[in-house]
């Protein structure tokens, strides 16, 4: 009878120690996130969220979806510090939080002297931050946007690759070409337009792993050598500000930004296939489709 | 001989001929510019520069890759402006000296220099193989051509002297219609740069060397 107590306690004990570990580890990775943990009640809050950032009140023609990263660092009492990371834009965030029992709601503002500052406002439901922006300037593009994040720990892996089953196909820039086709004896002019798609090499290559050779790159396009390049960028959570690289990275589910410069982080491969790759990407732009090579 | 035009209807065929020709003149002054223009990217002397900023394993691994590279580069500008003088009717006619004297020079400078030196940068042309074989045999085909070339005129055959030269001069054209292949074929198909490389490293002098094939059997080309 007593050795049966025994075994359920310990069990029990097993059990109580196990979820401890779990706890112990989600404080873990909020402390690597910010060392300024200062109230207890809302560890859970603090650290890095990502998500989509959808454009819902925009110009025509204007709308646009970017990864948006919300950096909650400290929250002491009601005073919440964070930044904000969005297609290379790293602004500051103050603000309040509010606690009404078992909801908690965020007012954040961007500091307001530059032309895309604006005014988060969210709340924590379950496990995602739910909530909108909007921009202080009414004159701009996009002046609201809605978006929900899911918490993430950003770390940098060498290993990460872009999805082979992806599109890899550039919609932001287009050539237009005019074409003359005779229909029922009739010349017409059509204009159609093109896209540059990347090969399979942005998802067998790796740029940040392997040493980069002259006869890896030759049979690639300018796309191609782009997005190589700018893969090495991702994995270090560069913030892209160009539409072009947004589509692809984007889209990837380990893609997180985080800063818009990483130069200080790249490993010295990376910076010799950087070099490669750029020299490469010049060379395809100034020969591939002129008279020379 | 000179032939003196019997009637009004041949005069003007003359002048036809000549509108015809001069047509040409005036392509090949343009593509020869474009060509000049390329030249010049490699002024001053760099490692790194145009085309051979893909190239660095060459450069850096063999030493005699980049002299070489130049040698064939500023040589063969120079054979170009053969197409200028050495087929011009009035200049060989009239000025026969000038004629060898020029062509001597383009002699020289092909055999010494331009086709040597094409043969050796042959052998590391980017597309492997399949662009290494084209670009080695027209090397060695311009030589030859070029040999043969010279050696009729000193046996006084200079029917065959002249359709020699053609050939030779036909893949002398290669500089300028291999990259004007390429501009074409980017244009329709937009193919990876490898692939079209290897193509035109054929179709920049096969079609040219069919064409006075055709034209030589056709007695099409007659400079008196």
């Amino acid at each position: 009878m007593n050795k049966m107590k025994n075994l359920v306690i310990a069990f029990l004990s097993i059990l109580t120690l196990a979820s401890c570990n779990s706890n112990d580890e989600k404080t873990e990775k909020s402390a690597v996130d910010s060392a300024a943990t200062v109230n207890t009640t809302f560890d859970h809050v603090l650290g890095m969220w990502v998500g989509d950032f959808i454009a819902e009140e925009y110009q025509e023609g204007s709308y646009s979806e970017n990864k948006l990263s919300l950096v909650i660092k400290s929250i002491d009492k009601d005073k919440v510090i964070g930044r904000s990371v969005v297609v290379g834009n790293d602004r500051p965030l103050q603000g309040t939080l509010t606690n009404s029992g078992n909801k908690i709601t965020f007012v954040l503002d961007e500091p307001g002297d530059q032309k895309y500052d604006g005014r988060f406002e969210f709340e924590l439901n379950n496990d995602t931050l739910v909530g909108t922006w909007k921009s202080y300037n009414q004159e701009i593009n996009v002046t609201k946007r809605s978006f929900k994040l899911l918490k993430k720990v950003f770390a940098y892996n060498p290993n990460l690759m872009l999805d082979k089953n992806g599109d890899y196909t550039d919609r932001q820039s287009s050539k237009v070409k005019t074409v003359t086709d005779t229909i029922d004896g009739k010349a017409e002019t059509f204009e159609d337009e093109y896209y540059r798609s990347a090969s399979k090499a942005v998802f067998t290559i790796n740029s940040s792993t392997q040493e980069l050779k002259e006869s890896d790159l030759k049979n690639l396009r300018k796309l191609d050598l782009q997005i190589l390049r700018n893969t090495i960028f991702a994995r270090h959570g560069y913030s892209f500000k160009k539409k072009t690289y947004r589509q692809f990275f984007d889209r990837a589910d380990w893609y997180i930004p985080v800063s818009n410069d990483v130069n200080g982080t790249l490993t010295a491969l990376e910076k010799k296939n950087i070099k490669l790759l750029e020299r490469f990407e010049k060379y395809a732009e100034d020969n591939y489709d002129s008279f020379g090579r | 001989m000179h032939k003196e035009p019997t009637t009004n209807e041949q005069m003007l065929l003359n002048i036809r001929i000549n509108y015809f020709r001069l047509a040409w003149l005036l392509l090949f002054f343009f593509f020869f510019l474009l060509m000049l223009q390329i030249t010049l990217r490699y002024l001053p002397i760099s490692d790194d520069v145009a085309f051979l900023q893909i190239k660095q394993t060459e450069v850096e691994g063999i030493k005699l890759y980049l002299p070489i590279f130049y040698i064939h580069v500023y040589s063969a500008i120079f054979v170009l402006l053969a197409g200028f003088t050495q087929f011009n009717k009035t200049l060989l006619n009239k000025r026969p000296k000038l004629h060898r004297k020029l062509g001597y020079l383009y002699v020289l400078v092909v055999l010494l220099f331009a086709a040597p030196s094409g043969l050796f940068i042959g052998f590391f042309a980017n597309g492997g193989l399949i662009a290494k074989a084209a670009f080695s045999i027209l090397a060695v085909l311009w030589f030859w051509f070029t040999l043969k070339a010279v050696l009729l005129a000193k046996k006084q055959q200079f029917k065959a002297h002249y359709h020699f030269m053609l050939r030779s001069f036909a893949l002398t054209c290669s500089a300028i219609t291999l990259r004007l292949w390429k501009v074409i074929l980017v244009y329709l198909f937009h193919p990876a740069p490898m692939d079209v490389y290897q193509i035109i490293a054929w179709l920049g002098w096969i079609p040219n060397l069919l064409l006075v094939e055709w034209m030589i059997r056709k007695k099409y080309l007659n400079l008196k």
